[in-house]
């Protein structure tokens, strides 16, 4: 053992946790000099380290522990006690008819909003790269809904589709079709609300795009040409779409997680009306928790939205990080 | 039947000319380099050639066919990039493939997975896979068959960019520089296996190279190319020992060509300085002598020189000198024996071999010259 220790840290310094294991065997009967100042290392590592974890610790473990703690609780704001009622919370939320609404519209409106987003961004993206010219213009334009203000915009939305004196239903009005309230009838609002959606997020995604394709060897598109790809939709298939991998998967990760995070549009157009039909996940957590005060409740639902979420996560990183990357 | 013609291809970006009237040929099966420095529009002729970018003026034509206004994909030639430009997400199979699948398989055969369903389609994949592991066998590559770019050396990948060029049996090659990214020792191996390559496929080939030792080595011809225009097209031999423009002597060799203020007096006898050197040529005026290094060596008689310092390279001895009267920096490289007769600071005569001096007129265009004996010489 005292063999090990004496060469251990001197031939392979880094492993401290074998010089760790021979200074606690009873064998060694002081710490050499050189594990002593291996050990100081170790201290001022996390001295300089400690910043950081208390920052985490502070700012979201506690939070998080918090959630978690109180998703068990009945705690409601103001209240003078709690009760610990286990999964009490999670019980309730299988029968809260508003809950599962709100589940089912935040699915619809990923479902809707993702494919749609990300397809009309990628084709655009592709469409301004071809062009010649404009492309700054062209990303500015489509940006634009990304930088304005959500609860602003959401005005224009609202006139745009008025049922009666809405451009959008005085248009439909011209050419003879019908005219829905797009924002009051249940069968259309998460649909109206989706469109909005994809205007916002086409923007955001289209950049992405553009960035992840200025960065695809040029070289390889002459080489395809060669090849004998002739059009530009062999191109694509050969070149393009296989090497927007990994920006694709960042992509779709990241709108899937915005429109599961959808609230402001929601918040300002509908309130999650009418009759629930608009409801969305993180509006049910903001009425449970800021609006009923039922804090324990929310929490639980937060740890729902949490956990879908991070299985967003995992499935980047697990399934499909290693086979966007090439190489 | 001609392998590539071009014919007077211009080409500018914008207002700058790149390409300034370029006629070529090269012959069915023939290897041919183009050399020249960097940025004078090499690149943009193999492009052009490829069919990867439009020429302002002028006409290709390939294998007697005028192809100038037909796509890359219609051409039939192959290209081979510096940086190989091989698909990273294909293995080394696939990617050798690629041109066979573009050309043998419809678009809707090339669907993975339902492709595969359609009727005659495992039958073309398998002559597909056929030519490919030919292909592999060929380049000595058949063990890498499954990896992916990232995981292949250098040498490697520049073997399966080779192999996806001849899998499809192109009428043409054109090889921008492809061994550039390799190491020294690497690139001389690789040399002989693309001459060897060449000869077995037997493609007229545009070879693209910075490099004058590899384009000398491994060429039937070779085109030296300059500003936009080609200068010279001949054997190597002809271009080392024959330049018609004072540009391609100085460009080809190394180290490179002495070049010696000359005069031709009226009765054609060529003088550097007061020195006659046994050289005549017609007409009279200022003229640059231009002289091998292996063609000048010290002398009873000649130009006298101070020597500077000189270099033992084993096989030879470079010595560099300097004139003095007109301060010129002269090289001559001498058998390596020689090196305890001659020291540093020493003046010593160097005479030119008149048989092997070239004589350029002060435009850079090569005068035709004659040998005197030195006696006529000294008249
Ligand atoms: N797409 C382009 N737009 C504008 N100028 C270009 C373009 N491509 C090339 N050029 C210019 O044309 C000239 C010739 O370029 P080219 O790439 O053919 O040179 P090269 O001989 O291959 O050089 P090197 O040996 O360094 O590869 C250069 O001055 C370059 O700046
Ligand atoms: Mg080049």
């Amino acid at each position: 053992m005292a063999t090990v220790a004496d060469w251990g840290p001197a031939s392979c310094p880094w492993k401290t946790p074998m010089a760790d294991v021979a200074m606690q065997s009873p064998a060694v009967k002081a710490p050499t000099a050189r594990a002593r100042t291996l050990r100081g290392d170790a201290g001022i590592a996390w001295l300089l380290t400690l910043p950081a974890i208390l920052a985490y610790c502070a700012m979201i473990l506690l939070p998080l522990l918090a959630v978690l703690a109180l998703a068990f609780t009945d705690y409601e704001f103001g209240a003078r006690s709690f009760r610990w009622i286990g999964f009490g919370n999670f019980a309730d939320m299988l029968g809260d008819r508003s809950f599962s609404a709100s589940i089912r519209n935040t699915v619809i409106y990923c479902l809707f909003v993702a494919p749609l987003s990300i397809g009309i961004a990628l084709g655009l993206a592709v469409l301004i790269e071809a062009g010649a010219r404009g492309r700054a213009f062209w990303r500015a334009v489509f940006f634009l809904p990304v930088v304005s203000l959500t609860v602003a915009m959401a005005t224009a939305w609202q006139y745009l589709l008025h049922p009666s004196i809405g451009p959008v239903n005085a248009l439909l009005r011209m050419v003879g079709a019908g005219t829905p309230n797009w924002l009051g009838s249940s069968d259309w609002v998460i649909v109206s609300l989706g469109f909005i959606g994809v205007w916002e997020n086409v923007g955001f995604n289209l950049v992405l795009f553009l960035a992840g394709l200025t960065a695809i060897p040029r070289e390889l598109y002459a080489a395809s040409e060669i090849d004998g790809a002739r059009s530009g939709w062999s191109k694509f298939w050969l070149v393009t779409w296989p090497m927007l991998g990994p920006t694709m998967l960042f992509v779709i990760i990241i709108t899937m997680t915005r429109s599961i995070r959808v609230f402001d549009t929601v918040q300002t157009l509908t309130q999650g009306g009418p009759n629930n039909a608009s409801e969305v996940l993180l509006r049910t957590i903001y009425q449970e928790g800021f609006h009923y005060f039922r804090f324990g409740y929310s929490a639980a639902i937060t740890l729902v939205f949490l956990v879908i979420v991070l299985g967003l996560m995992l499935i980047q990183t697990r399934l499909i990080d290693r086979r966007v990357h090439y190489g | 039947m001609s392998g590539i013609v071009l014919h007077d291809i211009q080409k500018s970006f914008g207002a700058t000319k790149v390409l300034r009237g370029v006629s070529l040929s090269v012959a069915q099966g023939e290897f041919l380099s183009l050399v020249g420095p960097s940025g004078c529009g090499k690149t943009t002729l193999m492009r052009i050639i490829a069919g990867l970018e439009a020429v302002s003026s002028g006409a290709v034509q390939i294998a007697g066919r005028d192809v100038t206004a037909l796509r890359a994909a219609d051409r039939d030639v192959a290209m081979v990039f510096q940086n190989y430009a091989l698909y990273p997400h294909l293995t080394v199979r696939q990617n050798i493939g690629v041109p066979l699948m573009m050309r043998r398989l419809s678009a809707a055969e090339r669907i993975p997975f339902i492709g595969g369903l359609l009727p005659g389609v495992a039958e073309k994949q398998r002559t597909i896979n056929a030519d490919v592991a030919n292909a592999a066998e060929m380049l000595g590559i058949g063990k890498l068959m499954d990896r992916k770019p990232a995981q292949l050396s250098g040498g490697q990948r520049q073997r399966v960019a080779l192999g996806r060029a001849i899998v499809r049996h192109p009428m043409a090659f054109l090889m921008d520089e492809p061994l550039s990214n390799l190491d020294a020792a690497l690139r001389v191996t690789t040399r002989s296996e693309i001459v060897a390559l060449h000869r077995r496929v037997g493609a007229s080939t545009v070879y693209v190279t910075h490099d004058q030792s590899e384009a000398m080595t491994m060429s039937d011809r070779v085109a030296v190319m300059m500003d936009g225009l080609i200068l010279q097209v001949g054997t190597p031999e002809d271009i080392y020992t024959n330049p018609q423009d004072l540009r391609v002597a100085a460009f080809i060799g190394s180290p490179s060509i002495n070049m010696l203020a000359a005069e031709v007096a009226p009765d054609g006898h060529v003088t550097v300085g007061p020195v006659p050197v046994g050289v005549g040529a017609s007409g009279h005026g200022p003229a640059i002598l231009a002289i091998r290094p292996e063609d000048i060596a010290p002398h009873a008689t000649g130009i006298a020189a101070r020597i500077e310092h000189q270099e033992y390279l084993g096989e030879s001895l470079l010595v560099h000198a300097r004139v003095l009267d007109s301060g010129e920096q002269v090289i001559c490289r001498l058998p390596p024996e020689k090196r305890r007769q001659v020291a540093r600071g020493e003046t010593v005569h160097l005479r030119p071999d008149p048989a092997k001096a070239l004589l350029f007129d002060g435009d850079g265009r090569r005068l035709g010259s004659r040998v005197l004996s030195l006696e006529d010489a000294h008249g």
